[in-house]
């Protein structure tokens, strides 16, 4: 039984971990509908920053957990800014070409600056330690991604459905239109939302690398995992990105405390059974096709 | 019609005469951009004339990749038996993979073919007994047609573009047929094709069934060409390689994905031998073609023979583009 | 139809470009079945191609092989037999099917007269029939897969680094004198894991430990909790386990982070605290003991030599892969020298490369002649903290370690 709970807070921890992940990428195809395949390489450019800043200049990983994000912003805004606007009117496949093109420039350009050894940032001293929960050790800093995941997903939540913004938002998701009509600068509205999914992108850099390391080619990996809690969530839905990210944590956990070698098997066919049986995912709107 | 013949006519004597004119290297490079061309056209009869896009292509080719490889292996390495087990197979996992498919449509319909692709991919991963795992398949034999190894890359290649011409006119007559302007329809304007009393899943259904069937083909052809078989041609890297040869040519046309994977082929075999940031050279080109050449290598080309023709002034396609791309 | 008069326009074009290079196809189609079509570089100038990951995962790996390997062509001024050596680096991504087009790209583009590199096991399986078949003398300088001295043997394929077998078997009999009877195993699920951790279990019950538990976690797997979960409730003395690169690290990381180091001894191969990844581990690594084939720390002439030269030239500290790449150009050079510069014969290639024996940085080097697999030692080495950093410190020595090539 104990056991049980462990490998469950385990769950759950490995779960708030993909939020993290996974937030900015849902927030920006939910609301932008641009598929965007560089959001893991602005994970990892959020990562090599703060390794850079760790390590080198500041020895400080609260000062990186503020100014990694901002580096990262400042890289989502040239993108949207001078290559991504060119292609709203050109479609979602124009877009998947470029923002993959763009992953392959980042992958490039990071090796070239920090090289391709394997890398780590350390935690810092305050959340280092372990805790001890029915009788097994856990990382402390784990329990705090826990609290960070459910900070972000609340703040999140709180932009979207009690704020003027939230309300532009929405209604930019159903009409977009309409809110040219209300006198709202569109552009501003989708220069913003994909800055702040570079925000957040860099910011699960920071506070993912601690556990899953720097190393060549993760940002595929990280974009992978993001994909597929995306879309076993749903589209446009905080609460579904959320849910399915507790649900893929738990899941995948118990998968390899149960059946070690299929736990890749058990992943996709989790996100293949949820989009045959609700395509939109599980707590997912019904977006429109463009 | 005639022009038709006459161009099927030149490029014959083209790949007849090639392997005088330029190395066993050149032919190695031919042979692969034949197959991957093969591979890319495959995946166009579903993104570029019916419009679904599936980042899954790769469970076909891998599929058709390990079914010759294992019949070769413990069956026997006749080509004819290989390329047919490699085609029943592939047909049947299209079949099972688009029933499943069929349910969604955009977006859902890209990750459904990824997760299904990915599970194909754990399972050839995990089946060490029969595709050697991470290791890789190796040790195949080579194929024999008539009775005749075919051990010389030259008759490879011969085999392969004869192949190749066989397929390509297929697809072509393929895609002129009624069958092929309701795929069109489909891509256009499904609810209209659906008002209008077609049972466009049908289509759709038999389109991935054909597609993935064409996968497999070309898979198999590339176990002949290296003997060997690895588990990333199963992966999604794999997928999304072939989606961008498609994209890159020209989705929606026939030329387009075969000028695509020469492209690709001979970019990065070209660039990785001066420097190993290919990559970066590559993640830009892909950049460039989204922002300037929006409708793929096709479009330049168009682009070029209309000017050609006209002399003078940006012709009717560059217009186009620009349009789209301010 | 204008279109398809571009269309042809096209091949004709990309025709050209190929035709390029000189020698058609044809006339090599038609002399393949001669051996020596191979050695027809130039009469001062020896080509050696390597095939090497520049890119993706394992590219640190084979940045330090390269660097190894220009390390020692310089120190002989890149001559050897009193002919200039030119290296020819080709890129693999650790991509098998890459890696097929690279090499036959060196095979009949450059003319290579030998090959070598090869990171990835996979590489060196796809390579293998292409390199039998055109009777190029090929020295694999890290791939450790068994069978490529075993069942994929071949008359022109001969290996400097490791085997798996090597790599497990060395720690059985020492694991289960020095930490106990009872072990727990837990090794990357991918053949090369799962190849090292076996021939571990083979030694370790030939000693008459018993394996309580195993399991194999996917490669770059990034959350080991599960896994560590289950592996602290057993009852096991210790943890035998096989990661490399970024999974070592976490896998490293997390052993201590989740309690387990103060219950077990962790035990593993040399790439679970390897030269490059202990900076990144920190001090979780203190306390693991790894079996190896060389360290930086190892006290020999040769290996002070080795070191100073490489530190000198890269200001940085050589990896396990810097001494594969140095061990292999001296192999290399040495193969040369015997033939007095003559490399057209690839028979008489091989059968000088077999003979090269030296004292390498690793210990005494030579070729076992059934197999074409190295016989070397094999180190125990234990991780030590030493002035604020983690330092391996060789504790035993196992002679002469022969695979048994089946």
């Amino acid at each position: 039984m104990e056991i049980i709970i462990a490998q469950l807070i385990n769950g759950v921890s490995y779960g708030m971990l993909l939020f993290v992940i996974t937030c900015g990428l849902a927030l920006v195809f939910g609301i932008l509908g641009v598929l965007n395949l560089a959001h893991g390489s602005l994970y990892m450019i959020g990562s090599y920053v703060a390794y850079s800043l760790t390590t080198t200049f500041t020895q400080s990983f609260w000062t990186a957990l503020i100014v990694a994000p901002l580096a990262v912003a400042v890289i989502a805004l040239v993108i949207e800014r001078t290559l991504l606007r060119v292609t709203y009117q050109l479609g979602h496949l124009s877009q998947v070409l470029l923002t993959f093109g763009l992953a392959y420039v980042f992958h490039d350009l990071t090796k070239w600056i920090w090289g391709s050894n394997v890398l780590s940032i350390r935690v810092p001293d305050l959340l280092s330690g372990s805790v001890t929960i029915v009788g097994q050790t856990f990382p402390l800093y784990r329990l705090v991604v826990i609290g960070v995941g459910i900070i972000i997903a609340a703040g999140l939540w709180w932009i979207q459905n009690k704020t003027r913004w939230g309300a532009i938002i929405r209604a930019g998701l159903s009409d977009r239109e309409m809110i040219g009509a209300l006198g709202v600068n569109i552009n501003l509205v989708f220069t913003t939302i994909f800055v702040l999914g570079g925000i957040l992108a860099g910011f699960g850099g920071v506070v993912a690398s601690p556990i899953l390391g720097l190393y060549p080619d993760m940002e595929f990996q990280t974009l992978i995992l993001a994909l597929i809690v995306l879309v076993i969530g749903g589209l446009g839905s905080i609460a579904g990105t959320f849910t399915a990210s507790v649900l893929v944590g738990v899941l995948e956990t118990f998968g390899r405390y149960l059946f070690p070698e299929l736990s890749m098997f058990l992943i996709f066919g989790l996100m293949a059974m949820i989009l045959v049986w609700r395509p939109s995912g599980l707590l997912g709107k019904q977006v429109v096709e463009g | 019609m005639k022009n038709v013949y006459l161009q099927f006519a030149i490029v014959l004597l083209l790949f007849a005469a090639a392997p005088f004119f330029i190395s066993s290297f050149h032919i190695t490079l031919l042979t692969e951009i034949l197959i991957l061309a093969i591979f890319a056209l495959s995946l166009n009869v579903i993104v570029g004339y019916t419009g679904m896009v599936s980042l899954g292509h790769a469970a076909f080719f891998g599929t058709g990749a390990y079914a010759a490889g294992i019949i070769a292996q413990h069956v026997s390495a006749n080509m004819l038996f290989t390329l047919f087990g490699a085609v029943i197979i592939s047909v049947l996992l299209a079949g099972l993979i688009g029933l499943f498919c069929m349910k969604v449509s955009g977006f859902y319909f890209l990750m459904l073919t990824l997760a299904f692709s990915q599970m194909v991919y754990s399972f050839v991963y995990q089946s060490t007994e029969w595709t050697g795992g991470s290791n890789g398949l190796s040790g195949i034999p080579r194929p024999v047609l008539f009775g005749w190894e075919i051990s010389n890359m030259v008759w490879l290649f011969y085999v392969i573009a004869a192949l190749f011409m066989l397929l390509y006119a297929g697809l072509r007559i393929l895609v002129g047929s009624p069958f092929g302007k309701i795929l069109v329809g489909i891509r256009e304007n499904e609810t209209r094709l659906k008002s209008m009393g077609y049972n466009t899943n049908i289509y759709k259904y038999l389109a991935f069934v054909i597609s993935g069937a064409l996968g497999g083909v070309s898979g198999s052809l590339y176990t002949y060409f290296n003997g060997f078989i690895a588990p990333s041609d199963v992966y999604w890297t794999m997928s999304g390689t072939v989606l961008i040869m498609v994209l890159i040519g020209g989705s929606g046309t026939m030329i387009g994905p075969v000028l695509g994977a020469a492209m690709i082929v001979l970019l990065e075999t070209t660039i990785a031998s001066y420097t190993d940031m290919w990559m970066l050279i590559l993640g830009s080109v892909f950049i460039l073609f989204v922002i300037f050449f929006p409708s793929g290598l096709y479009g330049i080309w168009q682009d070029l023979s209309v000017r050609f023709q006209k002399r003078g002034g940006p012709s009717e396609v560059t217009k186009l583009n620009k349009k789209r791309a301010s | 139809m204008k279109k398809s008069v571009v269309m042809s326009l096209c091949v004709v074009a990309l025709l050209l470009m190929l035709s390029a290079c000189g020698n058609s196809a044809m006339n090599q189609a038609g002399g393949s079945d001669e051996g020596e079509g191979n050695g027809s570089s130039s009469d001062d100038t020896i080509k050696i191609g390597t095939i090497l990951p520049f890119s993706g995962v394992y590219a640190s790996l084979g940045k330090d092989l390269s660097a190894g390997m220009k390390l020692y062509f310089e120190s002989v001024d890149w001559k050897a037999g009193g002919k200039k050596i030119e290296l020819i680096e080709e890129d693999t991504a650790a991509d098998p099917q890459e890696a097929l087009r690279r090499t036959r790209k060196l095979m009949d583009q450059d003319q290579v007269d030998m090959l070598t590199g090869a990171v990835s096991t996979a590489v060196a399986y796809a390579i293998r029939d292409e390199v039998n078949s055109n009777q190029l003398p090929y020295l694999a300088s890290h791939a450790g897969g068994n069978d490529l001295t075993r069942g994929e043997r071949s008359d022109y394929i001969w290996r400097s680094s490791f085997s798996s077998w090597q790599l497990g078997n060395s720690m059985g009999q020492w694991a289960y004198e020095n930490v106990g009877d009872q072990i727990y195993v837990a090794a990357a699920d991918y053949a090369f894991g799962k190849e090292v951790s076996a021939a571990f279990m083979e030694a370790y019950r030939a000693a008459g430990g018993e394996v309580v538990g195993e399991v194999y976690p996917p490669l770059g797997n990034n959350d080991y909790a599960s896994y560590l979960t289950t592996i602290a409730d057993s009852e096991a003395d210790g943890v035998y386990a096989f990661f490399a690169g970024s999974d070592a690290v976490r896998f490293v990381q997390q052993f201590e982070e989740y309690g387990l180091k103060e219950k077990f001894d962790l035990l593993g191969s040399g790439w679970l605290v390897s030269e490059d990844l202990r900076e990144s581990i920190g001090s979780a690594a203190e306390g693991i003991y790894a079996a190896s084939f060389w360290d930086y720390n190892l006290e020999n002439e040769q290996n002070q030599k080795f070191v100073e030269a490489y530190e000198a030239a890269y200001d940085r500290r050589p990896t396990v892969e810097s001494l594969e790449g140095y061990d292999a150009a001296r192999i290399i050079v040495e193969t040369i020298e015997a033939l007095d510069g003559d490399v057209s014969d690839p028979d008489k290639v091989i059968e000088a490369m077999s003979a090269v024996e030296f004292d390498s940085p690793r210990g005494p080097f030579a070729f076992d002649q059934e197999t074409h697999h190295v016989i070397q030692n094999m180190y125990i080495l234990e991780t030590v903290t030493e002035n604020g950093r983690t330092e391996n410190k060789v504790i035993e020595k196992i002679e002469g370690v022969q695979d048994p090539g089946e």
